[in-house]
């Protein structure tokens, strides 16, 4: 499926959860009109969604937490499966945008491609349950039963290459930190 | 083949830095309000950590790299937490990219109490021979870090000063636990 299809069903049915977006999925999302409320961006740290949002979702019990990652920079912290699956926050729910590439630098192959199976991973580091989807309808099909489902949930989506020029949110991360804390002080 | 390396406290050379009290460090850091350590643990503060997971302490937080628990650190604060690091001198070298990018460049309170591994007591830090101790210091003030020393029971206070600074300046402050604490 294309980034920006899995986007929008990702969008509409987001209903309120808090969001954290990395790499080449935060530019869509802003776009999609998702990041002015609820959400920050983890930029200039590639690897570091999964636990940024992991702090969220311990903090925040009470709200559900969808992590916008993507396959290169999950490599990165790759162990943060594990960190995540120990807690088992149930309000966790880890979207992997997996194309197989490092988008942002030219789209070279990640290491691996074709031959790990990250919900294998996922499932093994101890994640409640896992899901795949290759197709955008197989997606939104299936969006509900995951949202619905107890987490830390990981859900690996099958993106197709994208040779457009890489895009950035350009919002600060420090200005997302201060409005993200306020608005979440008045709820 | 390398010698594997072995704590150096076992000189019998007057100690330039004391050992604090795992329980009392334990308080010092429940005091300041803390909610959550986050931790990869180091063996110089085995025995704070033994203390902070005692009933009615802040909640232990075990991630599998420091990356991650800089990360965890601000999901926290953000989230309206109190959230500090615990880690080894090791362990700062390996997240210096997030210590840049989420505690620096996002300006996120983060609380660090560091343990000097491997650090021969006897001896000043400048004086250590292994680059993990001697070099710390160093590195936190290239990346504009401020640093406390606690070198024995008497520098307690130095927690709640960088514990402050930290939330004062929305960025990085470092507490460096001299020697293994008992």
């Amino acid at each position: 499926m294309l980034k920006e299809e899995a986007i929008e069903i990702l969008a509409q049915g987001r209903s309120g959860a808090l969001s954290v977006a990395t790499m080449q999925g935060a530019a869509p999302w802003h776009e999609a009109g998702q990041g002015k409320s609820m959400h920050i961006d983890a930029s200039g740290c590639m690897g570091s969604a999964a636990s940024l949002a992991l702090g969220l979702a311990l903090g925040r019990p009470q709200d559900k937490v969808i992590v916008i990652d993507g396959d290169g920079s999950l490599l990165m912290q790759l162990g943060s499966l594990v960190t995540v699956a120990s807690t088992q926050a149930e309000n966790y729910y880890h979207f992997v945008f997996a194309n197989g590439l490092y988008e942002s630098s030219g789209n070279q192959p990640i290491p691996g491609q074709g031959i790990f199976d990250f919900c294998a991973l996922a499932k093994g580091a101890g994640y409640r349950c896992t899901f795949n989807f290759e197709t955008a309808a197989e997606f939104k099909a299936g969006l509900p039963e995951v949202l619905a489902s107890k987490g830390p949930v990981f859900i690996n989506l099958k993106i197709a290459r994208d040779d457009r020029k890489p895009r950035w949110a350009g919002i600060s991360m420090s200005s997302q930190v201060k409005a993200l804390r306020a608005e979440l002080e008045t709820r | 083949m390398t010698t594997p390396q072995t704590p150096a406290a076992a000189s019998t050379a007057a100690p330039v830095a004391l050992s604090i009290s795992g329980e009392a460090l334990a308080n010092a850091i429940k005091a300041l309000g803390v909610t959550h350590v986050i931790t990869v643990p180091d063996t110089y503060i085995k025995s704070t950590i033994a203390a902070l997971e005692t009933p009615g302490m802040p909640k232990m937080v075990y991630a599998c790299t420091e990356d991650e628990a800089m990360g965890i650190n601000a999901g926290l604060y953000i989230a309206g937490a109190k959230p500090m690091m615990l880690v080894q001198n090791n362990g700062l070298y390996a997240c210096l990219n997030t210590l840049k990018t989420i505690a620096l460049d996002a300006t996120v309170p983060t609380f660090i109490l560091i343990g000097q591994y491997l650090r021969d007591v006897t001896k000043t830090v400048e004086d250590n021979k292994p680059r993990a101790v001697r070099l710390l210091e160093p590195t936190l003030q290239v990346w504009d870090v401020p640093v406390f020393r606690l070198e024995g029971p008497a520098d307690l206070g130095n927690v709640r000063l960088a514990w402050e600074l930290a939330q004062k300046n929305n960025g990085p402050t470092a507490a460096i636990v001299g020697a293994p604490t008992n």
